[in-house]
């Protein structure tokens, strides 16, 4: 069942009212069921996964924290961790490596070939799996004690507003709401229905728009003229922000409607000024917990190597990155070029940051519009390096196309056009305002009700007239 | 070692790695406070620290480590 379902629509306020009308004791209980259920309904068979994964996470805290001795203690969290990752291992990397391993043996005439599994990834699968990660990290980094109730362990993993395309939480924020009276709260709820509604608008009208646009071209590429390419590759981000974006701020409303605070994924990334601000900004809860359980520990171990140390865990952060992307080589080249933009980045910041100093230019309009340009574009050119839609190859032939800027840009329907615009400049307006004037021109925090309702009306009105209601799929369910 | 001793020494650590001559430690700072204080430049900061005390820190000590009062109390309780 995805947000965008119909279904979706008809069982979300039958949790509401009855999450509400039973003692707000046993809430939790009733919390699991309907995640059990509603992770069920995807793929009935994966819950065995789920639940696997949830014992495991269970075991392994109450035993890292039982163990005195660190090293000991360091022994069950790789142990933990191992098991954990194998149902993500085999379901999204084994067939990857086996090619790998096959073609590398086979060049030297070893053919030693094992079957290929060719397995469904089970939705959500990285984003639960992550989440079990972090809370053995965060039990053996002593942030948390270990819960010795299963059943809140399996609701912290499958929570169902987040166990499909996360935000990634953390057991620290998630356990003790969980274990809290859960009462109705007016203005959480209302809050959660507003998010809800810019989600739906975000992916609906958004994403879905410039999807049908993107579709047609990411497709069949060499088809295409260099001005299409460059029109595709200069909105292909949006369709990334609004889809992912979107999703995140339903999953965070319909939590919030239940009253439960999760944390934001996403921080109008396209006004940030450089990559490394932008990496900040963007899927937030996936960088924080890249940052807290890959980079830190990396970065750490490699400390005494200095610049190279760090230059070295930068790369190898952004090759798991990659990986989790998509287990293929265009993935992997697409974090090399980040890897290479945010070490240079990284290297000349000091430089940088006493010419700005120096000119005083961190407050200029046109510097800042100038910054946001630079990282908007380079972002937007990464996925010519890879992404899933194209080989590396394709991408070289398309930014050749691109320079000489050939051909006539390609319309496939005018309206659609006109959405793709009005879309895109709503949410880029909003994002400008809240970034650069966030306390004037009030719509949507007015102190009127009547401008509030207008607002959102508004934005109901466009999602109902202009929503995309047949393309069913988030972009970043495959994870 | 004191910690007013400790928290002397770091000063010049923070000075020198922070590259500002004015900068002042407090307890409270944390690295929202400090243009630069990034991932990066921590991980210079901690290595900085650890060959000054001649001292190791643990990947547990550098989590918690949430302001300098923390730090010190870490420093603290590994120097004496």
């Amino acid at each position: 069942m995805v947000f965008t379902s119909f279904n979706f629509l008809i069982f979300f306020p039958i949790v509401i009212v009855l999450y509400y009308l039973i003692p707000s004791r046993i809430r939790w209980c009733f919390l699991l069921l309907t995640s059990i259920f509603f992770y069920a309904n995807v793929l009935p068979l994966y819950v065995i996964l789920l639940l696997f994964v949830s014992l495991i996470t269970y075991l392994f805290g109450i035993i890292i924290e039982r163990e005195k001795s660190d090293s000991k203690k360091e022994k069950f969290l790789i142990i933990g961790i191992i098991l954990v990752f194998l149902p993500l291992f085999i379901f999204k990397y084994y067939d990857f490596l086996n090619e790998m391993i096959f073609n590398f043996m086979d060049y030297f005439s070893i053919r030693f070939p094992l079957p290929k599994l060719n397995l469904l990834l089970p939705v959500g699968i990285s984003f639960y799996t992550f989440m079990a990660i972090g809370y053995l990290f965060d039990i053996y980094n002593e942030e948390i004690k270990a819960e010795k109730n299963i059943g809140l362990i399996t609701l912290f993993l499958s929570f169902f507003p987040l166990v499909l395309s996360g935000p990634i939480e953390r057991a620290p924020s998630m356990l003790p709401q969980f274990k809290s009276e859960l009462t109705f709260n007016y203005e959480k709820a209302v809050q959660g229905f507003k998010f809800i509604i810019w989600g739906y608008f975000m992916k609906l009208v958004v994403a879905d728009r410039i999807g049908i646009y993107t579709d047609v071209v990411l497709s069949n590429m060499e088809y295409h003229s260099g001005k299409t390419l460059l029109f595709t590759v200069l909105i292909y981000p949006l369709q990334l922000y609004a889809d992912l974006g979107g999703y995140s701020l339903i999953a965070i409303g319909v939590a919030g409607v239940l009253g439960i605070k999760v944390r934001r994924n996403f921080n109008r990334p396209f006004f940030a000024t450089t990559l490394s601000e932008f990496w900040r900004r963007w899927h937030m809860s996936l960088i924080s917990w890249i940052l807290d359980y890959v980079y830190t520990p990396l970065s750490f171990a490699f400390r005494r190597y200095k610049m190279k140390g760090v230059l070295l865990t930068v790369i190898l952060t952004l090759f798991i990155m990659g990986m989790w992307h998509g287990a293929t080589l265009t993935y992997l080249m697409w974090a090399l070029f980040q890897g290479v933009v945010l070490s240079f980045e990284a290297i000349t910041k000091n430089k940088k940051f006493a010419f700005e100093k120096k000119y005083n230019l961190s407050k200029k309009w046109w510097y800042i519009a100038f910054g946001i340009s630079i990282t908007y574009i380079l972002f937007a050119f990464s996925f010519l390096t890879g992404g899933n839609r194209h080989t590396f190859s394709e991408g070289i032939m398309a930014f050749e196309k691109i320079i000489n800027f050939s051909g006539s840009i390609f319309i496939d329907s005018p309206s659609n056009l006109i959405f793709i615009i009005l879309g895109a400049f709503i949410l880029l307006l909003k994002d400008f305002k809240e970034e650069f004037f966030s306390s004037r021109l009030l719509f949507f925090n007015n102190k009127l009700k009547i401008i509030r309702i207008l607002s959102y009306s508004f934005i109901i009105i466009l999602i109902l007239l202009i929503g995309v209601f047949d393309a069913g799929q988030f972009i970043y369910f495959k994870f | 070692m004191e910690k007013s001793q400790i928290k002397d020494e770091l000063d010049n650590i923070f000075k020198k790695i922070f590259n500002n001559e004015t900068l002042e430690i407090s307890e409270n700072m944390s690295a929202n406070d400090v243009d630069n204080w990034d991932s990066l430049s921590h991980m210079l900061l901690i290595t900085e620290i650890e060959d000054h005390f001649s001292i190791k820190f643990k990947l547990r000590e550098l989590n918690k480590m949430k302001n300098v009062g923390v730090l010190i109390d870490i420093l603290s309780s590994k120097l004496n």
